[in-house]
């Protein structure tokens, strides 16, 4: 049963905000150690406060009630009130997850067991964190001898701006301007604009003293360590700027004061001292280990999309434009049929010409224009990614930097989506297998903090994605052994593989070197799934490998799924597509050209030697002589093979439909795509072939 | 208030919802009520070689003519290949080898291939929808369900049979569209 429609607007707005709000999160995070930007603060602030809303609505009550104690949380960090340290990020973080879990439940999945404990630790950490901060101890305002007058009139988060800029013995100022009533709106923005970069404007209270009737006037308070005339330069002929406190003019004693007795003791957010580092939920604190065994998936709830206006009205305009086109397509159709079989002028004919190609171009448009719409950045599948390298390295116990870079680069969102689960194993390998215990860097020489980079950068039609470690690097040897130990190749085969073949042995199901499965990776799934993942989606993996300097898995991938270039192929009567993003080059091979090795055929590419499929046999069709082959050679992941057909009938753009439900399973086949006569042509599931080709001898033939 | 109510009721009173006066004879009536109110189903009819099946009318998505068939390697014997239906892929079988009607199928790829009656019924199956050809289709018959006949048993081949229906002394066979298709 489909959710109802609410429901399912409900849960992808909610899904939005929370995206907002754990990309806020990590951004508080990097800021950590420094003084968190207020404008951030908000924005964190105002993301929970709407998911509380937007729940409480809905009648989430449970979400609602999570997101309320966030948001009391938010306030009372924006309020100084709370300590902007790893147990509050921690908290936050958790508080993401959890709302996430929550929100995957309200959206009809099962109720994870784990769920409703967490919310519960998280909700009294909540509690912990909101009150634990007690008000200011000595509140500096009284020291700077404030008129009472204005103080009365300030909000709670404006005194406590207040505090913090005489804390840091910044200047208070009151910067008065007198606006006429017709657009004192414009330049109290113009004057806020002037003032913002010199330092923070706290507040603005209508004067209590207006000019005429005509004007309004305005005092700003505002907090600057700039020298007076800097600032009363600034203003010139807007506005009047005169100290707001007695004091103010020497603040230097202030700071030194101030801050100790504020600072409260570390140990206030934490209940009981037995969890130094963590707090009493979440990950490590569960040692049955149940969480850690099943992390949920990272895909998101909501399968929408949100595109910008603009892009839908360039749609809108192309669609405009082929309505035209129709309307003159018409009026050529309606001559023709008066003309009742008389010859058509010649005019006609190229009229109907000029049309036509206007039509192609506006399908093309229309086209580039849909696929635009369903290009997302890379980000949301990143943050997600982020926030969970940074719980599993705290597991790990391991020192690692995580570095993200090209979260902006764009992808179609069904490829971003199915992208989520393969990075993350990858990631995880890195950080489990990959960058070693600090000691053991240490020893090595290395710098004691590890990097896993995760980066993206489009290369033309495709985009390429690195997830890196600066680690140990993969021992080909000890992968080898292990791939024989288990079974997954012979002894044989091996003898002959180079370095690059027997690292790709870890691509192979059931393929794991750590003889410890730990809580991270190394259940033996995972590089096997990634290669699976990746195949469905068209895309290349390579490992690129340095024994004692890391590993960087290079992912290669479409820009799209949707609309895909294919090249038409014939085998007898038999037509299929090959998709063109799989297929690296064509050649023409004599069969007298052919080897065998172990009875199987290969061909000679610039002296690589590949393996040669006929599809016909792959497809027990009939064989044809043929003087030449025509061999298309495929790579998908790290595979290469050549693939032989009887002709090549050219190039077309095509849309993959899937297969009657009945017919899904069928190997080698990802589908149909209607072709220019409207007929049903097959097209190979290139990676079911490359599957196929290393299985034993007698599957194939 | 309470006269606002009567007219209230006065206006919306309609004398075939009355049924006080009935309500004595419904003991008597109440066990051949089901009989009279059986309604017979609609069955779609088709001809298959030199007998006549049905299936309910419910799960015929539409009839087409015989498109080409896209033969798909790797697939059981009874599946013909895919069509394209407006867009769709949806495969065609001949059920005729699973029926017993022939022992060696004809490889049907296209409208030349088959005489001019045939055609593709599709019918609409939880697993996806799917199209069998057909040799004739004959229209729609009604069948009481409670007069339907189990069928006979005549080997596991047969289990494609849901039952047996008679209508105007002609003999139905009611297609079980899940297994025939497996």
């Amino acid at each position: 049963m489909p959710p109802p429609r609410a429901l399912t607007e409900f849960v992808a707005e909610a899904n939005e905000v929370l995206e907002t709000l754990a990309h806020d999160v990590a951004v508080l995070d990097a800021q950590r150690g420094h003084d968190p930007e207020p404008d951030l603060l908000n924005a964190v602030f105002r993301a929970a406060h709407s998911l509380k809303g937007l729940s409480a609505m809905f009648g989430q009550e449970k979400i609602a009630g999570l997101a309320h104690h966030l948001e009391d949380v938010l306030d009372a960090l924006r309020l100084g009130k709370v300590q902007h340290d790893d147990t509050l990020i921690d908290t936050l973080l958790e508080g993401v997850d959890v709302l996430t879990l929550m929100l995957r439940e309200a959206s009809g999945d099962e109720a994870h067991p784990d769920t409703a404990p967490r919310a519960q630790a998280l909700t009294e950490a909540f509690a912990r964190l909101a009150t634990g901060g007690s008000g200011a101890a000595v509140d500096v305002l009284d020291e700077v001898g404030l008129d009472p007058g204005i103080r009365n009139v300030f909000t709670e988060y404006e005194e406590h701006r207040l505090r913090e800029n005489v804390k840091k013995g910044v200047a208070l100022w009151k910067v008065r301007a007198v606006f006429s009533l017709e657009d004192f709106d414009q330049r109290l923005s113009a004057l806020n604009a002037t003032l913002k970069p010199l330092g923070e404007v706290i507040s603005t209270l209508p004067s209590s003293q207006p000019g005429d009737d005509a004007s309004i006037a305005f005092d700003l308070i505002f907090g600057s360590s700039r020298p007076r005339p800097e600032i009363a330069t600034a203003v010139e002929g807007v506005a009047i700027v005169s100290p707001l406190t007695q004091k103010t003019m020497a603040p230097t004693p202030v700071p030194a004061a101030a801050p100790a007795p504020r600072k409260p003791p570390p140990t206030l957010f934490l209940q009981d001292a037995s969890a130094p580092d963590l707090p009493a939920y979440g990950g490590s604190a569960s040692p049955s280990g149940v969480m850690q065994g099943a992390e949920p998936s990272l895909r998101s709830l909501a399968q929408t999309v949100r595109v910008d206006i603009g892009r839908l009205d360039g749609l809108m305009n192309t669609i405009g434009e082929l309505l035209t086109v129709r309307a003159n397509i018409q009026r050529l159709s309606e001559v023709a049929r008066n003309a009742g079989g008389a010859p058509l002028p010649k005019l006609w004919a190229q009229e109907l010409q000029k049309e036509t190609r206007a039509l192609e171009r506006k399908l093309d448009d229309l086209q580039n224009g849909v696929l635009d719409v369903r290009m997302v950045p890379l980000v949301q599948v990143f943050d997600k990614l982020a926030r969970l390298m940074r719980r599993l390295v705290r597991q790990s116990g391991k020192d690692v930097h995580f570095e993200v870079s090209g979260g902006d680069v764009e992808l179609d969102k069904l490829i971003v989506e199915e992208l989520s689960d393969p990075l993350m194993h990858l990631l995880r390998n890195a950080l489990d297998h990959g960058v070693e215990a600090p000691d053991q860097r240490v020893a090595r020489g290395k710098d004691a903090r590890g990097v896993i980079r995760l980066k993206a950068q489009q290369l033309g039609n495709q985009v390429q994605i690195e997830v890196g470690d600066d680690g140990a690097g993969m021992d080909e040897m000890r992968i080898r052994q292990v791939a024989i130990e288990r079974g997954v190749v012979t002894r044989e085969a091996t003898d002959e593989m180079e370095r690059r073949e027997l690292l790709n042995l870890v691509f192979l199901p059931g393929f794991s070197t750590r003889a410890d499965v730990s809580e991270l990776s190394g259940r033996g799934v995972g590089l096997d799934v990634v290669k699976t993942n990746l195949s469905r989606l068209s895309g290349l993996i390579d490992i690129e490998s340095r024994r004692g300097e890391g590993t960087r898995f290079l992912l290669t991938l479409p820009l799209t799924l949707a609309i895909i270039r294919a090249l038409v192929v014939s085998v007898g009567e038999r037509t299929f597509a090959v998709p063109l993003n799989s297929v690296t080059e064509i050649v023409s091979v004599k069969p007298a050209e052919l080897r065998t090795i172990e009875r199987r055929e290969v061909l000679d590419v610039r002296g690589q030697t590949l393996p040669f499929v006929r599809l016909s046999r792959v497809f027990g069709l009939q064989e044809l002589p043929v003087e030449r082959h025509f061999v298309v050679i495929i790579g998908l992941a790290q595979e290469r093979f050549g693939l032989a057909v009887d002709a090549l009938l050219g190039q077309e753009d095509i849309v993959t439909k899937p297969l009657g439900g009945r017919l899904k399973g069928v190997r080698g086949i990802a589908g149909a795509t209607e072709l220019g006569d409207r007929r049903a042509v097959l097209v190979l599931d290139v990676g079911a072939l490359v599957e196929d080709l290393k299985r034993p001898m007698a599957a194939v033939s | 208030m309470a006269r606002f109510d009567e007219l209230l009721k006065r206006f919306f009173y309609r004398a075939d919802e009355d049924v006080g006066a009935w309500l004595e004879l419904a003991p008597e009536i109440a066990d051949s009520v089901e009989a009279l109110d059986e309604l017979p189903e609609e069955f779609l009819a088709f001809e298959l070689s030199t007998e006549t099946y049905a299936v309910p009318i419910g799960a015929v998505r539409e009839i087409v003519k015989v498109p080409v068939i896209t033969p798909v390697p790797r697939v059981a014997d009874h599946v013909l290949g895919v069509m394209n239906v407006r867009g769709e892929m949806l495969p065609v079988y001949d059920l005729k080898k699973q029926l017993n009607l022939e022992t060696v199928p004809f490889r049907v790829t296209g409208p030349g291939d088959v005489p001019r009656e045939t055609r593709v019924v599709l019918l609409k199956d939880a697993e996806g929808d799917a199209g069998i050809l057909v040799d004739r289709v004959r229209g729609v018959v009604r069948l009481l369900l409670s007069k339907l006949e189990p069928a006979p048993s005549l080997g596991a081949e047969r289990r494609a049979v849901a039952g047996l229906g008679r209508s105007d002394g002609h003999l139905y066979i009611l297609l079980d569209v899940e297994q025939a298709l497996s």
